[in-house]
């Protein structure tokens, strides 16, 4: 009986602390995590956006009748904030996946909103319709990097949950309606986008240094090196120039 | 006396030898620099295919040409109808080819016995005479593909090597009616659905550029209407299933050798039938067997006007027969073997003579100026002649087995073995070899690169020709036929 | 000796960072190809191999698909889109022909067919002459350019349900499923390939390409049985604006769909037969 005892003692034991250790050490992670944040702008005048013709369907007209669609290559908010800047921390070698969040990549009103899905290797991510016209799903990647496919999504179709596995910048694309063009920027490691005003923050970044990665369509990549200290934010700005 | 000495012959032929000795050694070095092969003449420019898609060496057809040509030329993929090509692209190839060969048999010639010109000659003696020099082939100009979808045509007008032309093949096909691969009909002037077929053979020599098994006749016969191996004129049904594995063909063609203008072959037909089928023989590749028959009637004699034959009047219809076995065995990628074999039966009218109403002038009308003269026209069946009491119907068995080696699809050893033997004389007391025949050839082709447009071919030929009792007389000896010939070619098509 | 090492291996590091995208945006090497001639392919009790193709393979493909199966052989720059659809690349592990679900690899099975079958409408021709063991043999060939299949299992083949009869009730139902993830969008009302978005249609690698005129007589790529028409909409052709609806039809709609496509094509069918006393209307694109 005793030794009955002792067993269950040992084992709950052991249980427990290692619980307590997880928990600790993510306390201990929480805690000691930093941020990065900045803001990414554009230089000089914001180029002008073609608008689109969307006159192959009529609904997407109709969507859009409020407000003209343009194309979004380069989004620009006020005091020429870049939006759509895709951050990240170049050479990550901790554990993928940090972020525990599942973004929606949305058609709506017969364009990608976001138009630029930051997003981890690995990490899951839903892609949802929110337009009575119908849809194809088209990522591109380079075959030899990550498999592509091509999934329908006509009116009330359910979400279509997927990952990427290895990093890479993927575009997007609707065949059904050729000016939608959207991309998934698949990192190793934390991950931002730059939003309305052209700020970001880079949560979840263990203190050290590192090189914060700045892409932005069509193919431009800045880097600039910050050293991040527990629990505090260090900042990175970054200026594109418009091609 | 002799033309030619000894010695200078053994010449000749020691540097022949040599020199294709020569030639075999170099073919390791060339093997190692030789270009890939792209080839497109015609068909293959139609459809982006080398030549070797189709042909196991052009132009003999492998199993994917042959399925090519039976869906009349297409490749079955609903963009076959020209209106889906290139308007630039015109279906034409021509094929041509400069050689130089020696060629040797024997001849009775005139032997001298004194210088005075009014008796010069004492008589004939028994003598090889060879001649050799630079030569030309003849020239073929290769027209075919598609009207429209499911017709397909060819036409190839083809020269001697002088420069005049004939019509070797002009045809129209309907393939696949009522939507099945089994009704495909032809009509025109072409190739016999022969699996073996001559106008595909890779021999240039002039004994090694026909099949003998297609062409036998016994000596002294005068059917020469029976010719396997030559275009003929008539309507062909054809079938074959979906991947080409079982074919069976029937024609009914006018008896006259494909000769035009209704000169000979009025009035008379044959039938030339086929089946053939195809196994799957797993790493042997396919293996394919069949049979033929080639029965027919033609003329034995022509209606004379003033003694001379009139055209279109053959009648004194008599019967002939051609029958065999076909088989083509692949051991592999790389080596394959076909066989033929041939009973031949001919009326005994035929077996005297009677019937081949070519005239001497070799322009194959039937104008004969001197109707009475010997061996100046040939018999006519007028009514009341009645075959000799020692006439029977000739007959005689015959086979052709021919091996390829294909080192690689531009580089193709060929052997080629024919015999023929009588099996039956046409007359009682003829010796029962006369005009047995044995020949041999041996080819070795290589494509040293085919471009996107055109194609060459080096080839090296030996042939040797051996028929008894045909061979030129002496007094009463008949000396058996003995011929050779060496060659060398360039062989192009555009 | 350690600062050597240390130094090497910086350079080696270097190395591999500069030359990791250019290996994976440029073509395979020879070497990288032959590191998979040990592939294999298993079709109807055969094994094929790669060394056994190699000699047909130079006879019959190379001249399209190239020696490194990229699809770049001397005849391909005289294959224009969206007339003469370009040769597959086979490196890429991407193809239109299957069995199995969108961004998976085809099955032996589909490869073997696809050579047999050829691709209509292109000058990929109708290989049927060829033997099993060669077309197995010439299977492995193909799987062995690209790196995908020796990392990667097949996907596993949909299931699709016993064919029904066909019924008026089936055809319309079929419509509806036509009308309601718009097919016609692309393929056009009467499936005609004359849709509102058919002339901007790019393929992934960015050549133009025509949807799939269902009236003109011709036969739809992967074959021309009822089956193979469901699986082309219900894995989709990858590498292709085609997509996979397997998420949006239901597998019994999906038979319905099969019939009411069967009422524009030319080829005889129960379902043309029935819908000629049908009357159907096509369906009215904006409601």
């Amino acid at each position: 009986m005793k030794s009955q005892y002792n067993l269950a003692a040992v084992l709950s034991a052991v249980v427990l602390v290692s619980c307590g250790a997880l928990m600790l050490s993510q306390k201990v992670s929480a805690a000691g995590e930093g941020k990065i944040t900045g803001t990414v702008k554009i230089d000089g005048a914001a180029p002008h956006m073609r608008g689109i013709d969307m006159s192959k369907d009529p609904y997407c007209v109709k969507a859009n009748s409020g407000s003209a669609p343009h194309m979004e290559t380069y989004v620009v908010g006020k005091d020429n904030g870049l939006q759509y800047a895709v951050l990240s921390l170049d050479g990550w070698s901790g554990q993928a996946n940090v972020v525990t969040t599942e973004p929606t990549f949305d058609q709506k009103n017969c364009m990608y909103t976001p138009h630029v899905l930051g997003l981890d290797v690995t990490q899951t991510f839903k892609v949802t319709t929110s337009d009575q016209t119908a849809h194809n799903i088209h990522p591109l990647p380079n075959p030899m990097i990550n498999v592509g496919w091509n999934q329908s999504q006509p009116p009330g179709a359910p979400a279509i949950e997927k990952s990427w596995k290895n990093p890479e910048v993927i575009p997007v694309q609707c065949n059904i309606h050729p000016w939608m063009h959207g991309f998934f920027v698949v990192v190793k490691g934390p991950v931002a986008v730059s939003g309305e005003d052209g700020s970001f923050t880079i949560e979840n970044v263990p203190p050290g240094s590192y090189t914060v990665k700045a892409w932005h369509e069509p193919d431009e990549t800045q880097t600039q090196k910050v050293t991040v200290a527990a629990g505090s934010a260090a900042t990175a700005n970054f200026t594109f120039k418009a091609k | 006396m002799h033309v030619f000495s000894r010695s200078s012959l053994r010449k000749v032929v020691h540097s022949a030898v040599s020199l294709l000795l020569a030639a075999l050694f170099l073919l390791p070095v060339v093997l190692t620099c030789s270009q890939p092969a792209n080839a497109i003449p015609a068909f293959a420019r139609k459809y982006g295919l080398r030549c070797s898609a189709c042909h196991e060496s052009w132009p003999i057809l492998n199993n994917f040409g042959l399925k090519f040509r039976d869906n009349g030329y297409q490749i079955m993929n609903d963009r076959d109808a020209p209106i889906w090509q290139n308007p630039g692209y015109w279906p034409v190839t021509f094929r041509i080819t400069p050689i130089w060969h020696r060629f040797s048999n024997l001849q009775a010639v005139d032997t001298y016995t004194g210088v005075t010109p009014a008796t010069p000659y004492g008589g004939s003696a028994i003598e090889r005479i060879s001649s050799s020099g630079f030569d030309l082939s003849g020239l073929d100009f290769h027209t075919g593909g598609t009207l429209y979808n499911n017709i397909s045509f060819y036409a190839l007008p083809s020269s001697d090597s002088t420069g005049a032309f004939h019509f070797e093949t002009v045809m129209v096909r309907f393939d696949n009616l009522l939507h099945s691969t089994w009704l495909n009909i032809k009509m025109g002037k072409f190739e016999l659905n022969n699996l073996l077929s001559e106008k595909r053979m890779v021999g240039l020599t002039g004994d090694g550029g026909e099949y003998q098994t297609y062409h036998f006749i016994p000596v002294g016969d005068g059917n020469m209407f029976g010719q396997m191996g030559d275009n003929q004129l008539g309507l062909e049904y054809m079938g074959h299933s979906v991947n080409d594995r079982t074919r069976v063909s029937a024609s009914l063609l006018s008896s006259q050798d494909g000769n035009v203008g209704l000169t000979l072959g009025a009035n008379s037909y044959s039938g030339f039938f086929t089946f053939d089928q195809a196994i799957d023989a797993g790493k042997w590749d396919v293996q394919r067997i069949g049979g033929y028959a080639f029965v027919g009637d033609a003329a034995t004699y022509f209606k004379t006007s003033g003694g001379v034959p009139i055209p279109g009047s053959g009648i004194g219809n008599k019967s002939f027969s051609r029958e065999g076995v076909i088989a083509q065995f692949y051991f592999g990628q790389h080596f394959d073997v076909n066989f033929v074999t041939q009973h031949g039966q001919d009326n005994a009218w035929f077996g005297q003579g009677y019937g081949n109403a070519v005239s001497t002038d070799g322009d194959g009308g039937v104008t004969c100026t001197t109707p009475t003269a010997v061996g100046g026209c040939p018999p006519n069946n007028t009514p009341g002649t009645v075959l000799p009491t020692t006439a029977r119907a000739p007959s005689w068995n015959g086979y052709t087995i021919e091996g390829r080696y294909i080192y690689s699809p531009q580089l193709i050893f060929i052997g080629r073995y024919e015999g023929e033997r009588m099996s039956q004389q046409a007359t009682v007391g003829t010796p029962s070899s006369l005009g047995n025949i044995n020949m041999e050839d041996a080819i070795i082709r290589w494509n040293p690169f085919m471009t996107n447009r055109a194609g060459l071919a080096l080839q090296g030929e030996y042939t040797l020709f051996h028929q008894v009792g045909t061979g030129p007389t002496v007094g009463a000896t008949t000396a058996n036929q003995n011929e050779n010939e060496l060659l060398f070619a360039l062989d192009f098509d555009f | 000796m350690r600062t050597g090492l240390r130094k090497w291996s910086l350079a080696l590091g270097a190395a591999a960072f500069f030359a990791l995208p250019l290996i994976s945006h440029a073509q395979l090497t020879t070497l990288d190809i032959a590191s998979r001639n040990s592939m294999e392919s298993h079709v109807g009790g055969y094994t094929g191999h790669v060394h056994d193709a190699a000699y047909d393979y130079r006879r019959y493909c190379v001249g399209c698909h190239g020696d490194m199966g990229d699809g770049d052989g001397e005849v391909a720059q005289w294959l224009l889109p969206p007339m003469w659809p370009k040769p597959r690349n086979f490196q890429l592990g991407v193809f239109k022909c299957r069995s199995t679900p969108t961004g998976t690899l085809p099955t032996d099975d589909d490869l073997y067919d696809t050579i047999a079958r050829g691709m209509d409408r292109s000058a990929m021709p109708v290989w049927s002459q060829f033997t099993r063991y060669q077309r197995n043999n010439l299977v492995a060939y193909v799987k062995h350019f690209s790196p995908r299949f020796a990392t990667e299992k097949p996907g596993t083949p949909i299931t699709i349900p016993p064919e029904p009869e066909v019924t008026p009730e089936r055809i319309k139902a079929g419509q509806e499923v036509f009308a309601r993830v718009q097919c016609w969008k692309c393929h056009g009302v009467q499936g005609m390939a004359n849709g509102p978005s058919a002339s901007t249609l790019t393929d992934d690698l960015g050549a133009p390409i025509a949807p799939f005129n269902f009236t003109d007589g011709t036969r739809p790529k992967c074959g021309d049985t009822d089956r193979d028409i469901y699986r082309i909409f219900m894995t989709g052709l990858d590498g292709t604006p085609m997509p996979s609806f397997a998420d949006n039809i239901k597998p019994d709609e999906a038979w319905d769909l099969v019939f009411y496509l069967r009422t524009f094509m030319q080829q005889p069918s129960k379902a043309k037969e029935i819908a000629k006393k049908m009357d159907l209307k096509p369906v009215n694109p904006n409601p």
